[in-house]
């Protein structure tokens, strides 16, 4: 079956090519992904959606706030009714947390600079719709690259009883230390889900992880997220 | 400066009293007061390069002799063939002046133009570079703040746009502090088709020109005063001396105009620049042999009230002039449209190669086309400075302290010291091209998909070479950029350069940007590096004092590595391993940073560059890349062979057990050897089976190889063989001062 | 009924819980440092000066405050909004 991803492009993506390339070409298992501009997205056809990072409408006002109200939230917030899986990367993760698709907000680094480094997260829920393929406890390596990344949420406790935290930043051996949190997360938070499980955001980029080459251990730990989207979908439809 | 008049306004114009009877002659009339601020800025030394073109005449023929060169230097970006039908177009540029004001702005804006001259190529913008120069940053906070904010500027507009910067450089040095440099370098990448579709010449008439991107306001126009307003209304202090950059329209632009390129009905594309759009107009249409006919009613303005002077001359940032094929035209404003880009067809090219602007029924510009290129060149006197000889004859003191505190004060120094401080803030990592990042080698090195290529990039130049003898020292710097590729495993393909000088009207300097063009145009003739580009910034120099900064002649250069299994990366891999010397090391501690760390001298001899010798290094090298033979490489600069074996360890906190025992010759003291700054030195891991293989090539080619060591798994270096010392070093202390300097200093 | 223009000025500022390291760098790390010592605490935001067109300043104050919060100009869980000052422009 092929299974076709939206790659919604904001004015002011940058990562939108960059998504594209590891879903179609790295990953492809049967993936159509397809770059769509915000104000065309139709979620109807559609098995899948994925918000890529980037500064849409230059971060201006906040970090994604204009984008959260851009037609293709709409169309999207169908698919999160629907429970087809919705991931938000760094600047997506930032318009889905303004769009309230999920809890929380993103704020200006502690250190208030732009920091682009390799970080380790560590899978705390595996049942959402990008981590059935990973384990708890796993410890993945992949890129940090923001500048407004600290996550806050005042309803912490509500997420820790829904199983809404899906990653936290760690060290390689998965200890949660300050030295490892690049950014002054609330409790390490580096992604989290909604209640149902389908939609996902994230801080680290995972299309950057996603290929050997790139990587420093020569690791692909990206890849899960996006094989895990694909298992997701294809259950769904059986 | 003289002052011209026409019709009650009043425009000063920075034209000699011959330039401007020589333009009257032309036009056969008195201009108006727009055709005058045109040929103001079209002249000005900025735009026409008129003291530099005679010397950069000495630069060959890139487009001429060299197969792969698809642009040279006069176009917006040089361009060249890598094979598999892809084209690499590439530039460097200074924006100076504006961030010695405003280092934020300065510094983002500087970036946002060199995109723009990169996109006019047809081509994606796909890496920046930026070389910069400031005065010391130890107890002054003006270096300090300006440090900060260039560096916050670059990292902010090339993360907005989406284009990673991939390498740099900085230099210390008390001649920047009143001067800093801000040299921004940009790649982009197409196919030769794309390429092919966007020719900056518009050589059809009936074309329709199209205007698109930010709009036009009334920045960067100055020095003129209209009879029809007082000069209440249009107050100096209120416009800003440096322009703010908007990297979310430049982004737009970037997409909006990679779109349009596609359709292939652009035939000529420009970006507004300095002169604005009189000046990209004339040039595009001086170039293509056409003519314009240009309606000002149809710009569309950010203020109320533009009259035709500053509509044509404005400098208003982020805005493209396209030259378009009439059967395209709906197609092109749709690309627009979907990027909600404001844009207005303003004209149509004719035949009459005449540049044409309406204002109403006014005609305010009525010029051959050609007129404003052809600027005349001022010839310049050259006068070797006095201070030289002196300077030069400056003897290296002998070391009052141990060698080992002295190394542990170069790895800390400003000018040698881990810039991650700087590197951490650019995002790097965007395009998912970046194979070796920042940090990790020489030079940054891209994957170009759907090859088996990959683009090897480095940027930068040694001022304080330069200063004592700037012929040696451009070349040396050649010798040290293109080092820097050949050391990632890439072969130099092509070379731009950013020449940062003072005054040309003082002999002095210019006898300086003379030697260091001449020195650049041997090298690259000699070696077969084509030059495709260049920029040239003068009068940088300290108002009050008189005193110009340092010969800067930044050198970039683009290699191609062929094959994922060839690329080569800086840091020592394997216990047991030898450690190589390749070059020889002379007394050449001219300035040197032990020179200027430890005994604060400016003096002595720099190195000094023999081509032969060089070549034969280079074929030397790819031999042994060739047989896979190198497990590192990391060419030997700043501060010396020991701080070049240091930073080998530091990723892989390996130790090197070193013996210097007949490496080098009687007359050389062990800080001579150490410190020395020859150029053109590799020091390479490989492994101790291979030793025999290796020197018999170094034999047939008659280059000089020695082995200096093993890589050891302690973290330490062992240094015997010197003439009088022996030396131990802590490598996870050097490592430490490595990396504590530029944080510490910065902590405002 | 007549309308006329007004000016609304607000400031969108980061919550205490959220925390404001703008505002507490440049009090610690600046002020602090340089030997401002009297200087006890600073909070750092956003100004928006809007024009509107409105019946009377209730009004202009309303609609600013409805549409900061409709269109989340300002974000409920992590800042503030505050009018600062509503003038008439003449």
């Amino acid at each position: 079956m092929t299974i076709k991803i939206a790659v919604i492009q904001f004015p002011g993506s940058n990562c939108d090519l960059d998504t594209l390339h590891v879903l179609n070409n790295v990953i492809s298992n049967g993936i159509e992904a397809e770059l769509i501009w915000h104000n065309h997205f139709k979620e109807a056809q559609f098995d899948g959606v994925v918000l890529p990072g980037g500064f849409s409408f230059g971060d201006y006002l906040r970090s994604g706030i204009i984008a959260a109200h851009s037609p293709a939230l709409d169309e999207a917030r169908i698919m999160l009714k629907d429970g087809k899986p919705i991931i938000g990367i760094c600047n997506g993760f930032q318009i889905l947390a303004e769009a309230q698709f999920l809890p929380g907000a993103l704020l200006r680094n502690d250190s208030l600079k732009f920091i682009c480094k390799w970080v380790n997260i560590k899978v705390e829920n595996n049942k959402t719709a990008f981590t059935s393929k990973m384990n708890i406890g796993d410890v993945l390596a992949i890129p940090i690259a923001h500048g407004e990344g600290r996550y806050y949420t005042d309803k912490l406790k509500e997420l820790e009883e829904n199983n809404q935290i899906v990653f936290r930043y760690s060290t390689e051996n998965g200890e949660l230390t300050e030295q490892a949190n690049p950014n002054g997360s609330l409790e390490s938070i580096a992604g989290v889900c909604n209640l149902e499980q389908n939609c996902l955001g994230l801080m680290p980029h995972p299309e950057r992880a996603s290929e050997p080459i790139l990587s420093p251990k020569q690791t692909m730990h990206g890849r899960l997220f996006f094989e895990s989207m694909v298992e997701f979908i294809k259950r769904r439809v059986s | 400066m003289p002052k011209v008049l026409s019709n009650g306004d009043e425009l000063d114009v920075d034209l000699t009293e011959p330039e401007i009877k020589q333009i009257k002659n032309l036009l056969e009339r008195d201009p108006t007061i727009t055709e005058w601020g045109m040929f103001d800025v079209m002249h000005s030394e900025h735009c026409s390069y008129k003291s530099s073109r005679p010397k950069l005449k000495l630069f060959e023929d890139a487009e001429k002799n060299y197969d792969y060169v698809l642009a040279g230097p006069g176009q917006d970006a040089g361009v060249i063939d890598i094979g598999d039908g892809f084209a690499l177009a590439f530039r460097i540029e200074s924006h100076n002046h504006p961030s010695a004001i405003e280092p934020y702005h300065g510094a983002a804006t500087g970036i946002g133009g060199i995109i723009r001259d990169i996109l006019c190529m047809g081509v994606r913008p796909i890496a920046l570079l930026d070389p910069l120069r400031f005065g010391p940053l130890k107890g002054n906070p003006h270096s300090q703040w300006l440090f900060k904010y260039v560096v916050k500027g670059i990292a902010d507009y090339g993360n907005c746009t989406g284009i990673p910067t991939i390498g740099g450089e900085v230099e210390f040095d008390k001649s920047f502090e009143s001067n800093c440099l801000v040299n921004v370098a940009c790649i982009g990448l197409g196919t030769i088709e794309d390429f092919k579709h966007a020719p900056s010449k518009a050589y059809n008439p009936g074309d329709y020109v199209i205007l698109m991107g930010g709009s036009t306001g009334r920045d960067g126009i100055h020095g003129v005063t209209f009879a029809s307003r007082t000069l209440t209304e249009m107050s100096e202090a209120d416009r800003p001396a440096v322009q703010i950059g908007d990297p979310f329209t430049k982004k737009m632009i970037i997409e909006a105009t990679l779109e349009a390129v596609k359709t292939g009905y652009v035939r000529g594309l420009k970006d507004l620049g300095g002169g604005g759009l009189s000046c990209a107009l004339s040039e595009l249409t001086g170039d293509g042999g056409t003519g314009g006919d240009i309606d000002m009613s149809k710009i569309f303005t950010r203020e109320p009230g533009m009259n035709s002077f500053e509509v044509m001359l404005s400098e208003s940032q982020e805005r493209m002039a396209f030259i378009v094929k009439p059967v395209g035209l709906e197609t092109i404003l749709e690309a627009f449209r979907k990027f909600e880009m404001a844009h207005a067809v303003i004209g149509r090219t004719d035949d009459s190669k005449v540049l044409k602007v309406k204002d109403g029924d006014n005609l305010v510009v009525n010029l051959p086309a050609t007129a404003l290129s052809d600027a005349p060149t001022i010839p310049r006197e050259e006068k070797r400075p006095e201070y030289l000889d002196k300077l030069i004859a400056q003897q290296t003191p002998e070391p009052t302290k141990d060698l080992e505190e002295i190394i542990y004060e170069l790895i800390a120094s400003e000018n040698i010291c881990s810039k991650e401080w700087v590197y951490r803030q650019y995002d790097h990592e965007v395009g998912v091209r970046s194979v070796v990042k920042c940090g990790e080698a020489d030079s940054g090195v891209l994957r170009i998909i759907g090859t088996n290529k990959f683009l090897a990039a480095s940027v930068g130049i040694n001022s304080k070479h330069c200063y004592l003898n700037p012929y040696e020292g451009a070349k040396g710097g050649l010798v040290e950029i293109c080092g820097n590729v050949i050391a990632n495993g890439a072969k130099p393909m092509a070379m731009v350069n950013c020449c940062n000088f003072g005054n040309p009207e003082i002999p002095e300097s210019f006898w300086y940007f003379s030697h260091a063009v001449k020195g650049m145009a041997d090298f690259c003739t000699q070696l077969r590096i084509p030059i495709i580009g260049g920029n040239v910034s003068f009068y940088n120099e300290d108002e009050v004092t008189k005193t110009a900064i340092k010969p800067t002649p930044v050198i970039m250069i683009v290699g191609i590595i062929e094959g994922k299994e060839n690329i080569i990366t800086l840091p020592f891999k394997q216990t047991g391993d030898d450690i190589l010397l390749i070059g020889d090391t002379k007394a050449e501690l001219g300035g040197s940073e032990y020179h200027s760390v430890i005994y604060d001298l400016e003096g002595g001899i720099p190195p000094h560059v023999d081509e032969k010798n060089i070549k034969a290094t280079w074929d030397f090298i790819f031999e042994l890349y060739k047989k896979n033979l190198v497990k590192a490489n990391h060419d030997v600069n700043k501060g010396g062979l020991i701080i070049t074996i240091a930073e080998m360890c530091f990723k892989n906190n390996l130790g090197a057990d070193l013996d210097f025992n007949g490496c080098y010759n009687d007359k050389l003291r062990d800080d001579e050897f150490l410190f020395s700054e020859s150029v053109g030195r590799f020091i390479i891991e490989t492994q101790p089976k291979d030793y025999n293989k290796i020197m018999e090539i170094a034999e047939n080619l008659n280059i000089s190889v020695k082995k200096v060591g093993i890589v050891i798994a302690n973290p330490e270096i062992y240094i015997k063989g010197l003439k009088g010392n022996y030396v131990k070093l802590d490598v996870n202390k050097m490592k430490n001062l490595y990396e504590a300097t530029i944080p510490n200093l910065m902590e405002i | 009924m007549d309308h006329q223009e007004y000016i609304v000025e607000l400031v969108l500022e980061n919550k205490p819980q959220a925390r404001d390291p703008v505002g507490t760098t440049i009090q610690k790390d600046l002020l602090a440092k340089k030997g401002y010592n009297m200087v006890s605490n600073v909070r750092s935001g956003q100004y928006l000066r809007i024009n509107i067109s409105a019946a009377n300043e209730d009004e202009a104050k309303e609609i600013v405050d409805k549409m900061c919060n409709a269109l989340r100009i300002f974000n409920p869980v992590t800042q503030n909004l505050t009018i600062l000052k509503v003038t008439q422009k003449n």
